[in-house]
């Protein structure tokens, strides 16, 4: 999906500037996002997500005042917004030194690309798995 | 008094005769802080070793194959990390070419912008950053910092903790903590297995008033995920790296789980920054033989390679490490001024007791309070120095006269400002009353009107009457059973009359939707607009520019507790 392009002197704060363009992960404008609306049962815990189309404005926000790194990262977190956070708790365990094998770490990466179409996480978790080997940090092969 | 008597004094001690002068020299409170001499070969050196490597960089293909003496064949892991996600392959030739004094005149020179410096950093290895950092004076640190610091506005964080680990407390803490002008406010334990009902306290007490600040609870990295993804935190800051390999293997992590954990809580709208600091490494007994500047500008770096907004660091918990060696200080002021100079948010530290001296506390804290940084303390103790549960503070609860004082002697902006009485013990009765109701709402462990009263009026937990710890615990254990989350407590404060808060808690929760606070820098105004370095830039440019307190915010500055009127001198103002 294209992306509304942004000007972030302009743009942001998108929660001021830009309300037209944030909705929670079930559709609801951010304006839905009311006291009655809680109250009532109507928002509820799952409305108040960031999405992975919000993420990638804010990081088109850093990209554009020079922070290629921030946005990046913003971009891997829209990936991982998919992912529960039982499972993101345990990737992050995996990735601890000395906690996975080679062969782990490129399972995981497998199914960051195949069930959550993560690419640049699979690919950060590749990496670590070549460095890790390299610098003798893999859970000893049983 | 006769000269046997003089005899008899401690001025004799050893045998040696010393005179009254060296007695009394002796027995002041700098003489009770540690000092040792440099010892280069363990890392206890600022900033100043034989044993650091000379800068150097080399690209092939767009990859970075040698940086500062190592080939990458030889990288360990924190040099791979560096020189594949810190370091611009496409400029890092052009900027490492030009000479280190001359990027340090570019950091000071108001004639050089911001963004011009920072075009040039983005390509400096960890070894060139120190060559630059070696060459300025603490002065041109400061000018330094002025110019770097990301945010226009400078700001302030607050520890609110409590040696008994009490809700109320924290809760009152709190609330006085968002009235002082804290934009960020956090908590820590003493018991782990308080951490939810402290955590919840803390956010109820932030936003008694609307635009309160954001809150944090600092623990073990997965559970401080944990109660960030329920929304009972609004952020995350204790998020270790460290400068030496072993060091980080020892604390359980690698860079890229790190970077890992970073994508984590923005993909759930959640800002976080890193922390570091020089010292740890020393500290932790694996320092490689380098300075504690050099490790601490690769934690900078990581922390720019994994794309988190900020970080925390100027020594941190290491503080007595780096003060005491020579020129330790000024290599604390360093690394706040490197991780502002790569754009990155800096908490620059001034958290931590680490001298018995007054004068050498607030020494300590000048070259971050004076030029402003993104928050001047990471954080300052907002409770006397025994309850702060992060085993002190530089400044405490006790300095909140003294920080405005210094605010308005030089006009300068460390964040806070003298509220009336009668404002503190009704934010901290409504926040005490809120809790009260919430914990009822939520059947926590029961709140009584007389702990309130004690809490309100307290200094500390001292004054306080003693809680049910063991029915607190086990509320706190409810709290994550039942899945508690931030959205409950804006329920509880609505269906309890306490309308407006839960407008207000809801307002930051509303926050995560939009992302807003995950840019660099992010701190919420009280008007609950977001402010960063995208809306809120750094434009210092000389004298005349940039940040200067004006205004509405100069008035709020001049009141003390006690300042004679100008039309009579027999009243104060108000």
């Amino acid at each position: 999906m294209t992306q509304p392009t942004l000007d972030p002197a302009v743009d942001y704060p998108l929660s001021v500037n830009r309300k037209d363009l944030l909705f929670t992960p079930t559709g609801k404008s951010i304006d839905d996002i009311t006291l009655e609306a809680v109250v009532s049962g109507e928002v509820q815990a799952a409305d108040l997500r960031i999405t992975p189309d919000t993420l990638r404005l804010q990081a088109q926000v850093s990209e554009k005042d020079g922070r290629k790194q921030l946005g990046a990262n913003l971009r891997r977190a829209a990936e991982m917004t998919a992912i529960s956070d039982e499972r993101v708790l345990q990737i992050y365990n995996a990735l601890r030194p000395n906690a996975s094998s080679k062969a782990e770490l490129e399972a995981i990466a497998e199914e960051l690309e195949s069930q959550y179409s993560a690419v640049l996480l699979a690919e950060l978790v590749r990496e670590a798995a070549e460095v890790y080997e390299r610098r003798d940090v893999l859970a000893e092969s049983e | 008094m006769t000269a046997e008597a003089i005899q008899n004094t401690d001025a004799t001690k050893n045998g040696v005769r010393h005179s009254l002068r060296t007695q009394l020299l002796e027995d002041r409170p700098v003489n009770l802080d540690g000092f040792v001499e440099e010892w280069p070969e363990v890392g206890m050196v600022a900033m100043d070793s034989a044993f650091d490597p000379e800068p150097s960089v080399r690209v092939e293909n767009g990859v970075i194959v040698e940086m500062d003496g190592v080939a990458r064949a030889d990288f360990d892991f924190i040099d791979q990390f560096i020189a594949d996600k810190a370091v611009d392959a496409a400029t890092t030739e052009e900027s490492m070419a030009i000479p280190a004094v001359e990027i340090a005149r570019m950091l000071i020179d108001p004639r050089v912008t911001r963004k011009d410096v920072i075009a040039v950093t983005n390509g400096l290895t960890p070894a060139k950053l120190l060559a630059v950092a070696k060459t300025l004076n603490i002065v041109e640190i400061m000018m330094g910092i002025q110019k770097m610091r990301a945010r226009r506005t400078p700001a302030n964080q607050a520890h609110c903790t409590s040696a008994r680990d009490n809700p109320l407390q924290v809760a009152c803490e709190a609330a006085e903590a968002a009235l002082r002008g804290f934009s960020e406010v956090e908590t820590t334990l003493g018991v782990v297995r308080y951490a939810p009902l402290v955590a919840l306290a803390q956010q109820i007490g932030s936003q008694v008033n609307v635009g309160g600040p954001l809150t944090q609870c600092a623990l073990e990295e997965a559970t401080e995920l944990d109660l960030g993804m329920r929304g009972i935190t609004g952020y995350a800051e204790t998020i270790s790296v460290y400068g030496t390999e072993p060091v980080f293997v020892d604390g359980d992590d690698t860079p890229w789980s790190k970077a890992f954990l970073a994508g984590a809580y923005a993909s759930r709208g959640i800002k976080m920054r890193f922390t570091s600091g020089t010292g740890s490494e020393v500290q932790m007994g694996n320092a490689q033989g380098k300075s504690m500047l050099y490790l601490e500008i690769r934690c900078i770096l990581i922390a720019k390679g994994a794309g988190v907004q900020g970080l925390q660091n100027g020594s941190i918990s290491c503080i007595g490490v780096p003060g005491a060696v020579p020129g330790g200080l000024r290599a604390v002021a360093a690394e706040n001024l490197i991780a502002s100079a790569v754009d990155l948010e800096c908490a620059s530290g001034n958290d931590q007791s680490f001298s018995h001296s007054p004068m050498r506390r607030t020494a300590r804290l000048m070259p971050q309070m004076m030029p402003g940084t993104d928050f001047v303390c990471s954080g300052y103790s907002a409770v006397p120095n025994y309850d702060n549960m992060f085993a002190g503070s530089n400044l405490d609860s006790d300095d909140f006269d003294d920080f405005n004082t210094i605010q308005r002697d030089f006009q300068i902006d460390g964040g806070l400002r003298h509220v009336k009485e009668s404002d503190i013990l009704a934010a901290r009765t409504r926040a005490a009353k809120a809790l009260q109701a919430v914990f009822r709402y939520l059947d926590l462990p029961p709140i009584t009107d007389a702990e309130i009263d004690a809490a309100v009026y307290a200094n500390g937990s001292k004054d306080l009457l003693p809680r049910d710890v063991l029915e607190d615990l086990k509320g706190a254990q409810q709290v994550m059973d039942r899945n508690v989350t931030g959205l409950d407590l804006v329920k509880a404060l609505e269906a309890t009359g306490f309308t407006d808060m839960a407008e207000n808690v809801l307002a930051v929760l509303r926050q995560r939707v939009s992302g807003d606070l995950l840019q660099t820098s992010a701190i919420m105004t009280p008007s609950l607009v977001p402010l960063s370095a995208v809306n809120d830039a750094n434009d210092y440019a000389g004298p005349g520019t940039g940040y200067r307190p004006s205004g509405a915010r100069w008035e709020e500055m001049k009141k003390l507790r006690h300042v004679t009127s100008a039309s009579n001198p027999e009243i104060e103002v108000e």
